[in-house]
């Protein structure tokens, strides 16, 4: 029997052999960026290197999602270490796809690194047989809650439920077998350190509308006309009257984006699309601003006699990170980048951001630390990572020791997480939940 | 007998003969400027000027109107000449009144002063006589449709029916034995004449609107609130963003103001007030325009989760000036200021409610361009006294010599000929009909 530093060095040096080999991982993926359900060339790629490594898996979860194993030596929990698929839009980001304005300008290409990573130091030699249970490898698409119009044609097929990566991957059963989660994100500064931990995230909705007017021609017969352009830009403004009426404790965020604006600018618009988003602190606080966002959307359509779809569509639920898995990998970290380099955020201090790891974590303990390894704005064009050691390397090291520190021996660690952190609600409950939360109204102003 | 001809010189001469007085009257006025309804001051004026005159005549019409009866020397149609009573409201005027803005930026002191010089003109010797019929000498308050809070209050205590002088002369009867009427009112010298005529203007509805939000302390807890200021805002937007929906030939015009805004700007504003004129060229197009109006400020309300209480009042109706004394008026102007300093307007987007006397009997309602500045601004100003009281008063006493000469047979056959759009009962409850209110919370 080995002992935990054994196996740690162990694993740390399986990963430093294929130092070169990740990082150009990462690397690939931020070159070919693909957005959520539609990483086909990504999940290829990863599911190339699992090959590779000789990791059994399962392709083709929620479209391109990955599942593959590392089973340990005795029967134990089940532990999934999660890379996501998917990039963002940034148009003008140095890596962005000329054609779709794809780029990795919120840093997931590392997290398939740090994936990969974990798999190799799990699956070196003598590691895996010392652990009781298995080690999941998950990639998971559509993470970023982006493209709802395709989305919801995909739903509208039924080849989606869930309209974001992990929730459908919850519906379809892919989390069934597995006791707790964990990946790593990279972040800009934020502040000090290197690791940082802890922290929540906001819950949210995700708003599809369609404001439908008449058509007519724009200078020889506007009066016959219903502009829906017009009513979107009157709920625009009625919503941002709003934002003095919400406390800034509530972190509530209302943005969204026009999809189309109008058909030929000689027409006056008749079918005007905005996805938008509701985000707050808590699931309460999101429903309340919804209210106010429905409201501000029929009064556009209310004033210029046009007709409102609202679609309401069950977003993310806030995060809420596990403290015992937190100060196992807090410790892990410490090892590696020393203890004053990784800092822990208190559970209330709101990034004011959205993750489906949210929805995970109401029902298993998962973590979801930061790894600060970029430069500029998360999703902007001047998002890069810089510091791939610690983007890759650092990271999945880090993981892969925590994952040692809960599955070795008899998972005595894991035991007492799983023993410890009774979750917030069962995986019925959640679906339950999410589908409470899907609304369709059409709204007919005059 | 003196013929037509002489009978227009003696009044025309009394007329000269009384400019200095009749330029002291208009200036005076000018000087004491009263919004309407409130003309009580400028009404004991006329009243007093009757009395010299040995006019004998009735006040108090719609509050503050008087009108005045001259008697031919026998009997026929009865012809109406007005003036109005009142004044804006305009600020930096330099006639203003300092405490209440009130100020004539609109000329009527000019229309008190030609109304008497009609009246002193037709009382000079041997003239009254040779007509058939009666000349009613009207001062009307009101015709500027403003201050609507404090009219409408006054309506809802009983006061008043509706919101301008003359719709009230027409409820009270005091036009009910008026075959045809006609009133003179100054412009600016832009409109391409010394004297104008003719042509059209808007009709209108008027609307007070207040919403209603909820107070709270705008720093500590603006949450709590509810912002009817920010539901004004966003109709106002909304108001706005229907603009491209008008057609041009109906020549929409809104323009809300915000009478109350707020009341400490520490505090979340939870009533806020606005009026506004919804005007179109025809009784359809501001209708139809009001109902989107009316939409938009249901969408105010409905953005931020308040109310707004819609008071929809009637205005003025679109004027249609009768062609038949448009023809003897111009021969007159063009007497007094030769032919080619005579011009016909085309449409006017402005409301007068001279437009709803025109939908009972026959009017006219031509412009002196005695004035520089613009229309309701503060840099209005008459300056031409003699165009805008005496030549304007001169053209209306020739016109209605005109009529009664004769045996009062020119006045007869308009007013015969004449096809009312409405009868008074009819246009009495289409008026009603616009009265509305609505209170609107989702």
């Amino acid at each position: 029997m080995r002992t935990v530093q054994e196996l740690k060095a162990r694993a740390q040096a399986a990963i430093e052999s294929r130092r070169g080999w990740l990082i150009d991982l990462s690397k690939t993926v931020l070159g070919s960026p693909e957005t959520g359900f539609q990483e086909y060339k990504t999940s290829a790629i990863v599911s190339e290197r699992l090959t590779e490594l000789g990791i059994a898996h399962e392709n083709g979860l929620a479209l391109t999602g990955i599942k593959g194993y590392v089973h340990g030596g005795r029967p134990g929990p089940t532990v999934a270490v999660i890379g996501e698929l998917d990039s963002v839009r940034a148009p003008g980001h140095p890596h962005a796809d000329p054609d779709t304005d794809a780029a990795h300008a919120c840093g997931h290409h590392a997290q398939l690194g740090m994936m990969l990573g974990t798999a190799v130091a799990l699956s070196a030699p003598r590691i895996a047989e010392s652990l009781s249970g298995n080690v999941a490898l998950i990639a998971a698409p559509a993470e970023e809650f982006i493209d709802v119009e395709y989305r919801w044609r995909l739903r509208s097929e039924r080849k989606l439920g869930l309209m974001a990566g992990k929730q459908e991957m919850i519906r379809l059963g892919v989390f069934d077998d597995v006791d707790m989660a964990m990946m790593v994100h990279t972040a800009g500064s934020l502040g000090d350190g290197r690791f940082v931990l802890g922290g929540t995230s906001n819950g949210h909705l995700v708003k599809y509308i369609n404001f439908i007017g008449r058509a007519a021609h724009a200078g020889g017969a506007p009066y016959l006309g219903i502009n829906a352009l017009q009513a979107a830009l009157v709920a625009l403004n009625a919503l941002n009257t709003q934002r003095e009426t919400m406390r800034n404790e509530d972190a509530v965020r209302l943005h969204g984006i026009l999809t189309k604006g109008g058909a030929s600018t000689n027409a006056i618009p008749a079918d005007v699309r905005y996805e938008g988003r509701v985000r707050g602190r808590t699931a309460e606080i999101v429903d309340d601003a919804n209210k106010k966002m429905d409201r501000c959307l029929r009064a556009g359509a209310l004033a210029m006699g046009a007709t409102v779809k609202i679609v309401t569509i069950p977003g993310y639920l806030p995060m809420n990170n596990n403290g015992s898995l937190m100060g196992l990998f807090g410790d892990n970290a410490a090892r590696l980048v020393g203890r004053s380099n990784v800092r822990r955020h208190p559970d209330t201090q709101n990034r004011g951001g959205s993750t489906d790891m949210g929805d995970l974590s109401h029902i298993m303990p998962v973590i979801h630390p930061y790894t600060v390894a970029a430069t500029g704005s998360g999703h902007g064009s001047d998002y890069l990572v810089h510091d791939y050691e610690q983007a890759v390397i650092k990271p999945a090291m880090a993981m892969a020791m925590t994952v040692i520190d809960l599955l070795s021996g008899d998972a005595e660690m894991a035991n007492r997480v799983i023993a410890g952190s009774p979750p917030a609600m069962t995986k019925d409950a959640y679906l339950r939940l999410q589908d409470s939360r899907l609304k369709e109204e059409t709204y007919r102003g005059e | 007998m003196s013929t037509t001809q002489e009978l227009k010189e003696l009044a025309c001469s009394e007329i000269d003969r009384r400019s200095e007085e009749l330029v002291r009257i208009a200036k005076s006025i000018l000087a004491h400027p009263e919004p309407g309804f409130r003309e009580h001051k400028t009404s004991a004026l006329v009243a007093q000027r009757f009395r010299e005159m040995g006019v004998p005549y009735e006040d108090g019409i719609g509050i503050t109107g008087l009108r005045g009866m001259l008697n031919g020397g026998a009997p026929g149609p009865t012809v109406a000449v007005m003036g109005e009573l009142d004044s804006l409201k305009v600020l930096g005027h330099p006639h203003a009144d300092p405490e209440t803005s009130a100020a004539h930026a609109c000329g009527h002191h000019c229309q008190i002063a030609m109304m008497l010089g009609v009246g002193a003109g037709l009382k000079a010797v041997d003239v009254l006589d040779e007509l058939s019929g009666r000349v009613a000498l009207i001062a009307v308050p009101a015709e500027e449709y403003i201050e609507i809070e404090y009219r409408d209050d006054l309506r809802r205590r009983g006061r008043l029916e509706f919101l301008g002088g003359k719709p009230e002369f027409i409820r009270a009867g005091k036009l009910d034995d008026v075959d045809v009427a006609m009133m003179t009112h100054t412009s600016t010298s832009s409109d391409g004449g010394v004297i104008t005529f003719g042509g059209s203007n808007n009709g209108m509805v008027a609307k007070r609107i207040r919403f209603e939000g909820k107070a709270a302390h705008a720093g500590g807890a603006p949450h709590d609130g509810v912002n009817a200021l920010n539901a004004a805002m966003i109709a106002l937007s909304a108001i706005h963003a229907q603009r491209e929906t008008y057609r041009d030939r109906d020549t929409v015009r809104i323009h809300p103001i915000i009478t109350q805004g707020g009341v400490a700007v520490s505090s979340v504003p939870a009533d806020v007030r606005m009026e506004t004129f919804v005007r179109a060229r025809t009784i359809e197009a501001f209708t139809s325009a009001a109902r989107k109006v009316d939409r938009a400020l249901r969408a105010g309300a409905m953005a931020v989760g308040g109310s707004v209480t819609i008071t929809s009042l009637p205005g003025y109706l679109p004027i249609r000036s009768d062609e038949k004394m448009l023809g003897l008026y111009a021969e007159n102007a063009a007497a007094l200021v030769g032919r080619g300093s005579l011009a016909r307007l085309g449409h006017r987007t402005g409301s007068t409610d001279m437009g709803d006397v025109s939908q009972l009997m026959p009017v006219i309602h031509p412009y002196v361009a005695a004035a520089t500045g613009d229309a309701h601004g503060n840099d209005y100003v008459v300056g031409d006294y003699e165009l805008g009281v005496v030549t304007g008063a001169k053209a209306m006493a020739m016109t209605v010599i005109d009529l009664l000469a004769d045996g009062g047979t020119r006045a007869a056959e308009i007013s015969d000929s004449y096809k009312a759009p409405m009868t008074k009962g009819q246009y009495l409850s289409m008026m009603r009909s616009l009265i509305r209110e609505e209170t609107y919370s989702e």
